[in-house]
């Protein structure tokens, strides 16, 4: 997720205007306007007890994040995990052939794909799942797939987009010396293509598990209630004050996976590539 | 529609309240086309600091990065006890007498800056995948002509991220248009946007407000496609944004 920058050069060094003072100033309104919403989540959730005007909290404790310990909370984060599994799973495969089918088919048909691909960015998730809650309710399709389903619809733009990024840049050559030198075309693909590959797929799996893991909305509305994840229960926490500690504590249990999982993602890479 | 029988054709739900439709469809723009301006002008910025600076620049693209992966239920949860009313920011001036009232207030402050906040570090991942490669030799080059560093931002680095900054911007305003959580979280109860609108119809009890949610929907998705269509319109016609 993080494109790795060719080292800045002299005069783009020298570009932002002001001196330095003016570059520090700069630097740290910037940091500011990143860090500042995640200071009071991170007060709050070891706060012990921190009354209005007081800037720091007065006592500490960890009450927050031992209440998540509860059956109810690891159902939820089950719900979650399986929920932004589910989509990426399929989600994943499916960017990967609409992209394909993109560089493949013929100009019309192609546009048409691309359209397709392109269409959940422009529908809202809401209004999407307001049209379709019906629809599923007929079928007789059970909450969870049917949160599945919706979701994977929001997710393919992405990974769509990803595999495409990474297939413009694609050499067919490659596979054409594989071919040459005797592989089948299984061959080339398993061992040439999915390894080029892998790192989009890698990408694309992360969004598509983030646009589960995250949802509030459209599980909300098709779950109706059944399908309790980590982001529904922390809606309903959020939604009324006075247990800022919970709320906060719930917050940092749903940030943390993700990032350690971009960590795991963007570290190797940008540690190779600095080699 | 009827509880029973069967259904017939009308137009109610689009005329009965159709007033509330185009106040609710203002105030959906509104939101969107000031959180989009923002989270453009400071994402370019963003990305402008992490090319120029070598090493503090990492640092703030890692922490800008790290903000990708909140959900926006979490981002509007934060801003909240920022923003509010006895919130940490107020904490910090010394609890003022005149702060305003910037969650559940009439300009939608803390909507806003939550959109902005998420989306300008989307923004900002944008330009920089697609202008670090090329942004450094060009900068040499007006250097070596004898352009101030101004001078860089504005015609070098600029004009290099317009393309990525308009698609960029198309998809935080019909994000910011579709999206539910901030707005319900951060909004005020009066004047509804058009998500907040929708679903707080299509989940209430009486059924007989189903037509006005789904009305709700289709004028958001109308909204939407609009403006897509028009983006790629422009995209198109000037064929350097691309």
């Amino acid at each position: 997720m993080i494109p790795v920058l060719q080292p800045a050069s002299p005069s783009m060094r020298r570009t932002l205007p002001g001196g330095f003072p003016m570059r520090v100033i700069l630097g740290c309104l910037l940091v500011a306007w990143i860090v500042a919403p995640m200071v009071p989540v991170l007060l709050w959730s070891v706060a012990g007890q921190w009354r209005a005007p007081t800037v720091l909290p007065s006592s500490y404790s960890l009450q927050g994040f031992a209440d998540l310990a509860t059956a109810d909370t690891a159902r939820a984060a089950v719900s979650s995990l399986s929920l932004g599994l589910g989509v990426a799973v399929i989600a994943t495969p499916l960017g990967y052939l609409g992209a394909l089918a993109v560089r493949a088919l013929p100009a019309i048909p192609s546009r048409f794909v691309e359209f397709v691909l392109l269409v959940p960015l422009a529908i809202p998730p809401f209004a999407l799942v307001m049209g379709v809650n019906i629809a599923l309710l007929r079928l007789y399709v059970s909450p969870t797939l049917g949160v599945t389903l919706v979701l994977v619809v929001t997710a393919l733009p992405y990974t769509a987009f990803m595999f495409r990024s990474a297939l413009a840049s694609y050499d067919h050559r490659f596979e054409e010396v594989a071919r040459s030198l005797g592989a089948s075309p299984g061959q080339a693909t398993r061992h040439v293509r999915y390894p080029l590959l892998a790192s989009a797929a890698a990408r694309a799996f992360f969004l598509a598990f983030l646009v589960g893991w995250g949802d509030y909305i459209s599980t909300l509305l098709i779950g109706g209630g059944q399908l309790r994840t980590l982001p529904l229960l922390l809606g309903s926490a959020a939604s009324t004050t006075g247990n800022e500690q919970l709320t906060t504590a719930l917050s940092v249990a749903i940030i943390i996976p993700p990032l350690i999982l971009l960590a795991g993602l963007t570290l190797p890479a940008a540690r190779k590539r600095r080699q | 529609m009827p509880f029973f029988g069967p259904p017939q054709f009308s137009a109610d739900a689009w005329a009965g309240d159709a007033d509330e439709l185009v106040r609710s469809s203002a105030i959906s723009l509104y939101i969107a086309a000031v959180s989009t301006l923002l989270s453009l002008v400071v994402g370019f910025v963003l990305a402008a600091y992490v090319l120029a600076m070598p090493r503090t620049g990492r640092i703030v693209e890692t922490l800008s990065a790290a903000t990708i992966p909140i959900p926006h239920v979490i981002g509007a949860g934060a801003i909240g006890l920022l923003l509010s009313d006895s919130g940490f920011l107020e904490r910090l001036l010394g609890m003022p007498d005149a702060f305003p009232a910037l969650v559940s207030g009439p300009w939608f402050v803390a909507v806003i800056a939550e959109y902005a906040w998420k989306e300008s570090a989307f923004v900002a991942l944008v330009v920089l995948g697609s202008i670090s490669r090329s942004v450094g030799d060009l900068c040499d080059a007006a250097a070596t002509l004898g352009a101030f560093a101004g001078q860089r931002i504005i015609r070098v680095v600029l004009p290099l991220a317009v393309p990525s900054l308009a698609v960029s911007a198309a998809i935080v305003f019909v994000y910011t248009l579709g999206s539910y959580e901030a707005a319900w979280l951060l909004g005020p109860t009066t004047p509804e946007p058009l998500p907040v609108r929708a679903v707080r119809l299509f989940t209430s009890v009486d059924l007989a407000a189903r037509p006005q949610a789904m009305v709700t929907a289709l004028v958001s998705v109308a909204v939407s496609v609009a403006v897509i269509s028009t983006a790629i319109l422009v995209l198109r016609r000037h064929r350097s944004l691309r």
